[in-house]
């Protein structure tokens, strides 16, 4: 697997897996997800819940808790591992190289701190200012995230501010050591649209101008054809399919992307019944042989239920399904 | 088409108290403060049409739809529901009969259902409260028979709340509300605890449910490319005020109010078909202490003195000064 690594490859994952060991059995909520992201690009995350993304995130980030543990493959950051470091090592390279967005902005801000004071703190932490360097860093960042007066606002309290400015001051807490890479977990989940469409510019343009890679989970795929370059479609903890933005979400190859897709309520198609998938995604404890799709599959044939199939390229894309094998083997 | 509306809700308010406490008044010398959640919506919602209420949180439609079954008191307004006022104190006992006629499904199946409560315990309830069957073995046929209808197995009745998923739970909140025959089915947010997939599934169901039985339905949500898949008409919020009113077709491709286009730019563009938007600016304000005049002003492009001065009234299902007088076609282009 080692050629696949790019050069400008921020952020390498390779054949990922993730264990939850409970009482009854050890359940697997990643297996065997593999992606790189470089310089400058959004990767979309996207997938129902269960589907494994914000575990994906929360991996690379290294904030999988007990009972959780990365049970296999490695994760790179700019080629150098980072999955297996001691927790004094990976706590300098959180929030220095490596940051996170979270899905509720008023639960990752201290309601006690100003936001001045946290922000502050934060810089503070990971490079050698002082305060009043400090402070004048931290305005700047408010300035850039777009909250207005931040020479004001910056003595308020968390409560003080609304929803999509709150999420300004997350996103300005994650960019203060100027990461290589951000984890943004469904940044815009909790907010209103016409919010959302503020963050997500914000997001987008950060990510270019700073030449950050950002992983973007969120199971709003709407979000996604406005903001990444690349989207990775999740199934039950793997990968179904990985491309390029354009390509998986109007041309979807993968039965379930396809589903998925069809599935999405749009201004713009006018038409009288959704595409529905039948049944819900399987229970980690009971996930089906073969490939976790099947029993919601109407393509599936005989091997779909005996053999995994692994992401293989397609079309300028990978690509997990049996359907598609052959059909490059034609090739 | 009956010529009297199934559904007619007249200037309906709804003003919440939310003062300090009595000593903490009497201290600081602050007078009451009110917010006014609701403040003189009318619409009126025909038989078996969908009417959607669409607007962002804090706009105050779910105040709207809590006020239209009786769930919530009304501080003002009227709202009549089969030529019966659900307002009127005189008109109780015609009530009482109507109740059975309307249902609702709340936004999370997760709290809608008791969770010590069996399924066929949950959905049988709505008939023995209403008397709609009599006989035990009756009941147990009937709710088999809806559960059938909602796409779940008769024995699946057995089983308790927990044991289904998100969307099944919420087949399960559908199957209760049609249990007593209801013709009118106010739905709050039925789908946004829902992935996608499972989403499809429930609108799939409920629009084959109303061309079976003829259901009215009153549906509240924020995502407008739902509303577009469901209503038949549809009514945008702002901050307790109804802005627009119009036909589904012709709120898409005309929208009229200026909040009405900058909500249908703001729905992300799955197509990718590059549409040109305008840039969203601000957020909603503070409904304790709302803005002068046209409470949308201080966000609006087209703003101007008169805006900021004079409430605008509704006039052919548009709520705005800018568009009565013809100043629409200033909104500034992004370049």
């Amino acid at each position: 697997m080692g050629q696949h690594i790019m050069s400008d490859a921020v952020i390498s994952v390779r054949n990922l897996q993730v264990e939850f060991v409970t009482r009854r059995a050890t359940l697997r909520a990643i297996d065997g997800v593999s992606f790189d992201i470089a310089k400058g690009e959004v990767l979309g995350v996207v997938g129902e819940s269960g589907a494994g993304k914000s575990v994906t995130g929360a991996a690379i980030i290294g904030l999988i808790e007990p009972p959780g543990r990365i049970s296999g493959g490695e994760i790179l950051l700019n080629g150098r591992r980072i999955d297996n470091l001691p927790p004094d090592e990976m706590r300098k390279i959180r929030g220095r190289k490596v940051a996170m967005i979270f899905q509720d902005p008023l639960t990752s801000l201290n309601p006690l701190f100003r936001v001045g004071e946290q922000l502050i703190e934060t810089i503070r932490t990971h490079l050698p200012m002082n305060e009043r360097q400090a402070r004048d860093r931290a305005i700047e960042l408010l300035t850039e995230v777009g909250i207005p007066a931040p020479e004001k606002r910056i003595d308020g309290y968390p409560h003080e501010f609304s929803g999509g400015m709150r999420q300004r001051v997350v996103i300005a807490l994650a960019l203060c050591a100027e990461p290589d890479f951000i984890v943004a977990d469904e940044p815009t989940t909790a907010l209103d649209v016409s919010v959302q469409a503020q963050i997500i510019s914000l997001i987008k343009k950060l990510g270019r101008e700073r030449g950050m890679a950002v992983m973007l989970v969120t199971h709003d795929m709407g979000v996604i054809a406005e903001t990444a370059d690349r989207v990775a479609v999740m199934y039950a903890g793997r990968v179904a399919e990985i491309g390029p933005v354009r390509d998986v979400v109007q041309r979807p190859m993968h039965p379930y992307a396809k589903g998925l897709m069809g599935a999405i309520p749009t201004l713009e198609a006018a038409t009288d019944r959704l595409v529905q998938i039948p049944g819900s995604m399987p229970r980690l404890s009971s996930i089906p042989r073969g490939c976790a799709f099947n029993p919601r599959c109407g393509e599936a044939f005989a091997r779909c239920f005996v053999d995994q199939p692994v992401p293989l390229p397609v079309q300028g894309r990978h690509v997990a399904c049996h359907l598609y094998e052959t059909m490059e083997a034609v090739r | 088409m009956s010529p009297r509306p199934y559904v007619e809700v007249t200037d309906l308010r709804k003003v919440f108290d939310v003062s300090k406490p009595w000593l903490n008044r009497v201290i600081e010398r602050s007078p009451k403060q009110f917010l006014k959640a609701v403040d003189g919506v009318s619409f009126d919602i025909k038989k078996g049409e969908t009417f959607a209420l669409v607007g962002e949180s804090g706009s105050g439609k779910s105040t709207v739809a809590k006020m239209v079954v009786g769930l919530l008191g009304v501080s003002g307004g009227e709202v009549t529901i089969d030529g019966i006022s659900m307002t009127d104190p005189a008109q109780r006992a015609q009530r009482a009969r109507l109740r059975r006629k309307m249902q609702m499904i709340f936004q999370d199946p997760y709290a809608s259902l008791n969770p010590r409560w069996r399924v066929d315990r949950i959905i049988a309830e709505p008939i023995r409260a209403f008397n709609v069957i009599e006989g035990e073995a009756n009941i147990v046929a009937r709710v088999g028979e809806l559960l059938t209808l909602v796409g779940l197995h008769p024995d699946d009745g057995r089983k308790f709340p927990h044991e289904f998923s998100g969307g099944q739970r919420q087949r399960v909140a559908i199957a209760r509300a049609l249990a007593s025959n209801a013709d009118f089915i106010v739905c709050d947010e039925p789908t946004s605890a829902l992935d996608v997939s499972v989403q499809a599934q429930i609108l799939n169901l409920m629009r084959d449910l109303q061309e079976k039985f003829g259901l009215t339905y009153l549906f509240i949500s924020h995502n407008l490319a739902v509303v577009r898949h469901m209503a038949t008409r549809i009514g945008v919020m702002y901050l307790g005020r109804l802005v627009e009113v119009s036909d589904a077709k012709e709120m898409f491709s005309h929208p009229r109010h200026p909040y009405t286009r900058m909500l249908l730019d703001a729905v992300p563009d799955l197509a990718m078909s590059g549409r040109a938007r305008i840039p969203v600016a601000g957020e909603i304000p503070n409904p304790i202490n709302p803005p002068s005049g046209c409470t949308f002003h201080p966000r609006c492009p087209l703003a101007n003195e008169r805006c900021r001065a004079e409430n605008p009234l509704p006039i052919k299902g548009v709520a705005c000064h800018a568009v009565v007088e013809g100043r629409t076609l200033l909104i500034p282009v992004p370049a």
